[in-house]
Formats: structure tokens, sequence, C-alpha cells
């Protein structure tokens, strides 16, 4: 019988130590989500391609024009940064973005999402499933009971690194205050004088550069192929949980999908993974219909 | 257009419709009969999103429900196929009503995301549940039978599709007319509004999804009398969304624009299957042309034209 306990015990600290490790990427993800969320009103179901594209953007870097890892990085970040904050300027800027558009909003996303595709597709290296060469060694260490690779550690130190970097741009610089103006409330932000237009522009970059930052991480502990964007399905679970407005939400929604997809991986079976974070979800919303973190909800007046 | 003109569209389109299998080659009527199938998915997507306004995306799921009752209750137990594919639609309908009732409190983003988290579950099961559905490998539909006839080819089956349609059509139109179908457009311009009117926005909602679960019911019945062949990777979000941008494209709660939507889309990716390497991109293009030059659908285009013609 102890003998049990004991495993018991081992597989809950391994469960929590790899779930940090793949939650702190879906809670990348999900703020990827939630930012454009709270700006356009609408969810980018295009993010799971842009994670994509990242991910081949750097491996065709490092790999195809083997250029360093210290300035492929960079440039693969920046390129993603453009290519999304042109989508919104050429596409969603014609489109609009009050919530009675909102429809047409979702399906222009998912218009990108086979465009991107396609285009890896064609690319002559989209059409074989490829590896990502890992940056740190596969030493391991031991933390309590649990093992992980030097990668994962590095993976959750630079996931978190890259969070604190982005809340501290996000309420003390200019910028960052005006996309939380613009996320409160467009109308008074227009009003102070915040350029909508350019500000929802760079968020749109900034969730780019969020996903592809991402992907780069990830991508070492994943097959890549064209719809390894599934993935971030994971990223929309851990907003869900969070409350989809919430960035706090974002983060502790995406470490407890990580968790509990290890968890239930180790105690259930395998095969059980890929529809846990569905029964988080609907777990979560049958008894907080509004999200772990999200405010009351409201009701549009007459 | 006067009312003349629209008789005269009608009358063509009809004279097309049953002449089709007597012109076309089997293909052109299995494409047909797959259009068919789409209007009535479509048709039912609409009722929830476009009348109702209620955002679920688990559509392919309970068209999934449809045809492997269908199939497993033809197949398995030698059940007449018409009784058959009664039990898929209620079925599907029961499904679509609990999952009502579950996300009845939900709105917007939330009831999207956890419907298309239940569209997903529902895969999941399809893909697993070896015992039943015989799981990844996919799953065979044994030939209907009908009035005592085999349907063994698209154009055995396209008769009785058509016929189906049209009475779907019909009582769709006669639906949006009715009460009930007042009480979703109530509930889809404001809750608090309908229900100041009186409008009970919680049996509403649920009715809908119900409804709209039901057709996708009838549309899976439909698919299994020409289909022989079910496989749980064609019951994805991908498929969905196709149905979502059919009505979207179409013009959001319109009936004619949920038919041409499923008609358009439905050639457009036909057609894209010539260019198996374009597809995506150019389908992709598409989408997002629509929305930036016709974010009203067809439906609300051509109403703008024939506005202007006066």
């Amino acid at each position: 019988m102890m003998g049990d306990w004991q495993v018991y015990w081992l597989f809950l600290q391994q469960g929590i130590a790899s779930g940090l490790v793949t939650g702190s990427i879906y809670a990348l993800l999900a703020i990827a989500i939630v930012i454009i969320f709270k700006t356009t009103d609408a969810p980018n179901f295009a993010a799971g391609e842009i994670f994509m594209a990242g991910a081949y953007i750097a491996l065709y870097l490092v790999i195809f024009s083997q250029i360093a890892y210290v300035i492929a990085v960079p440039v693969t970040l920046g390129v993603t940064f453009i290519l999304s904050a042109l989508f919104y300027r050429v596409v969603l800027r014609r489109i609009g973005v009050s919530p009675a558009v909102a429809v047409n909003v979702v399906i222009a996303t998912l218009g990108l999402s086979f465009v991107l595709k396609g285009i890896v597709r064609n690319t002559g290296f989209g059409d074989v499933p490829r590896s990502f060469p890992a940056v740190f060694g596969a030493d391991t260490i031991q933390i309590g009971d649990a093992v992980l690779t030097m990668q994962d550690v590095a993976v959750f130190a630079l996931a978190l690194l890259a969070m604190v970097i982005f809340f501290v741009f996000f309420n003390y610089t200019r910028t960052g205050r005006a996309m939380r103006a613009v996320g409160m409330n467009p109308r008074a932000a227009a009003l102070v004088g915040i350029d909508l237009h350019r500000t929802r522009m760079l968020i749109w970059g900034l969730s780019g550069l969020l996903s592809a930052l991402a992907a780069i991480l990830i991508a070492p502990k994943i097959l890549m192929t064209a719809d390894m964007g599934i993935v971030v399905i994971l990223g929309f679970a851990a907003a869900i949980v969070g409350g989809f407005t919430s960035l706090p939400g974002a983060v502790v929604g995406g470490l407890i999908i990580g968790i509990v997809e290890n968890l239930v991986g180790l105690f259930v079976s395998t095969r059980a993974i890929v529809v846990a974070p569905f029964i988080v979800i609907m777990l979560v919303l049958a008894v907080r219909p509004q999200g772990l973190f999200g405010g009351p909800t409201v009701i549009k007046k007459v | 257009m006067t009312r003349a003109s629209y008789i005269v569209v009608a009358v063509l389109a009809g004279g097309l419709l049953v002449l089709l299998p007597l012109l076309g080659s089997g293909y052109i009527v299995y494409l047909a009969n797959l259009m068919l199938v789409y209007i009535v998915l479509a048709l039912g997507l609409n009722i929830l999103i476009g009348e109702t306004g209620q955002f679920g995306l688990a559509h392919v799921a309970f068209y999934g429900i449809g045809i492997y009752t269908t199939a497993i209750l033809t197949g398995r137990f030698d059940v007449p196929f018409l009784v058959a594919a009664a039990a898929g639609v209620l079925l599907a309908g029961s499904i679509g009503l609990l999952l009502g009732y579950v996300s009845f409190r939900m709105r917007d983003i939330y009831l999207a995301l956890s419907t298309f988290a239940f569209g997903e579950a529902m895969q999941w099961v399809y893909r697993s549940w070896d015992a039943v559905t015989n799981g990844p490998n996919g799953m065979r539909i044994k030939p209907a039978e009908l009035f005592g006839a085999r349907i063994a080819t698209d154009h055995d089956a396209y008769p009785f599709i058509l016929t189906a349609t049209i009475i779907i059509i019909a009582a769709t139109v006669w639906l949006r007319g009715s009460r009930l179908g007042r009480a979703f457009r109530a509930v889809r311009e404001s809750e608090p509004a309908a229900l100041a009117m009186g409008v009970d926005v919680r049996r509403a909602k649920v009715i809908a999804f119900a409804l709209s679960a039901a057709y996708a019911g009838a549309a899976g019945g439909m698919f299994a009398t020409f289909s022989s062949f079910i496989h749980p990777d064609s019951l994805g979000f991908t498929e969905t969304i196709l149905v979502v941008t059919m009505i979207v494209v179409g013009g959001l709660g319109s009936i004619s624009g949920a038919i041409v939507g499923a008609l358009v889309l439905g050639a457009v990716q036909e057609l894209l299957r010539q260019a198996p390497s374009y597809q995506e991109i150019i389908y992709g293009v598409i989408l997002i042309l629509f929305m930036m030059y016709l974010p009203k659908g067809l439906a609300g285009a051509v109403g703008n034209l024939a506005r202007r013609a006066g």
C-alpha cells in the first residue's frame, strides 16, 4: 500500500513540474489571445497559424540559413510582429472592430489561418514533419522527486521572463498603458488622444511576437508540421479558464491546463490528454460562466 | 425584382433540380447530394447563430450523431432506414437540448468556446469509441433501403435527398414566420427586451439549440443514404467552420443566404480540389476578401443591388 502512495506522490510532483513547463507556454499563448480579444472584440482564430508561422520562420533561419540563434530569434520575433500588424492594418482596419462585425473579423482571421497554412505547405519545408534542434542540453536536474531536462527549465525561465517584461511594459510604459486604455474603453481612450488604429495595430504585432516566442520555446518539444497550430487550442483553453479578458487569468489558466494535462497523462491515460482541457473548460464554465478571473457577466441594457 | 420574376427563377431552378439526374454524370449528382446536405446543415446553424444569435460551434458533432446513429441502426440492427434516420434526428436533438440547458447562461465567446470544446470532445468520442464507431478506421454505411427500393448509387438517393431538403426548407420558412421564430429574433436583438415582451428567453435558446442540432442530425441521415463510409476526421472543427462561413458569406439570419452560401462555398471547395496545393491559400483569400468587401454576405449585397435598381 505504501508503495502505491509513493508512486502517486512521485506522479503528482512530476505532473506539476512538467505541467508548469508546458503551462508557461500555454500562458504566453493565452496572453497573445487575450490582448487581441480585449482590443479587437473578437477572438483571433489565426493565433495557431501565426504561432506555426513563427516556428517555421525560426526553423528556416536556423537550419536552412545557418544563422546563429542570437540573430535568428530576434529576426523571427520582428518578422512575426510585422506580419501580424500588417494583417490588422490591411484587412481588419477595413472590416472594423465593433462587436457588430465580430463574426466578420473571426471569419477573416480564419481566412488568414488558411492562407498561412497553405503558404507553409507550399514552401517546400512544410510538407514533412520536422524537428527543431534544442538549444539547451538534455541533461536532467531533479527537483524534489521530479525530473526535468535543462531545456525544460530554460523554457520555463524564459517564458516567465517574457511575462515579467510584458507586464512591466503593459503597466508602466506609455504605449502599454495606451493599449490597456483601448481594452477598457476605446471611446474614452480616443477622447484622451490615443490613436486607436495605431494602438490596435501594435497590439496585433505584439500578440504575433508573443506567439512566435512561444513557438520557438516549444518547437524543440514537439514535431513541426503545418498543422502544429493545433497547440494553440490549449492557449484558448487557458484563456477561457482564466476568464478570457483577464491577463492574470490567462497565466493561471495556462498553468492549470498544463498541470491537468500532465496529471491526466500520468494518472489516467495518455489517450485522455487530448480531451482533458475541454473537460476542464466545461467544468469551469458550468460553475463560473465568466471563467475564473472574468468579472461579473455584464448584461447589456435595452 | 418583381414577384413574377421570383416565380420564374423558382420554376427554372426547380426544373433544373428535377432534370439534374438525367443530365449529370454520377459525380455531378454526388455533388448535388452533398450540396443539399450542406444546405440543411447551413439552415440548421442559421437558426442558432443567425436567428437566435447564439454562437454554437458544435454543429458537426450533431451531424456525426445523425450519421453514426443511422449507420449503426441500419447496419447492425436491421432497423428500417427511415426509423433509423428519425432516431438520429431525435438523438441529435435531445443532446442539443442538453447542451442548450448546460450552456444557456453563457454568452458570446464563452458559449462559442464551450460548444467548440463539446465538438472536439465528440470528435474524440467518434475516434476512440472503437466498439461503437469502429474508431479511427472509420465505418462502412450499409446501402439504405427506402420504400422497398435499395439505394445503391447517388442517382437513387437524389430524389429522396431533394424531397427531404425541400420539406426542410419549407419547414424553415414556416418556422421563421411563427411565434417561435419571432421569439428567436427577439432574443438575438436584445435579451432584456425580449424578456420584457414576455418571451421566455431560456426556453427560446434551448429550443434553438435542440432544433439546430436536429437539423444537423437530419443532414446526417441524408448523408447516410448516399455515402458508404464515414470517418471521424471529416467530423472536426474545420467542417463546422465551413458551415459557419457558408451562413456568413450567404448573409447571417437569411434563409436564402444560407442556401446560396452553402451552394457557393460548396462549389468553391469542389473547384479548388482541382488545385490542391493552392486550395488553402485561395480559400483563405476568398474568405478575407468577402469579409472586406461584402460584410453583409451575398444576401445583403443582392438586397442592396435590388434597392439601387429600384
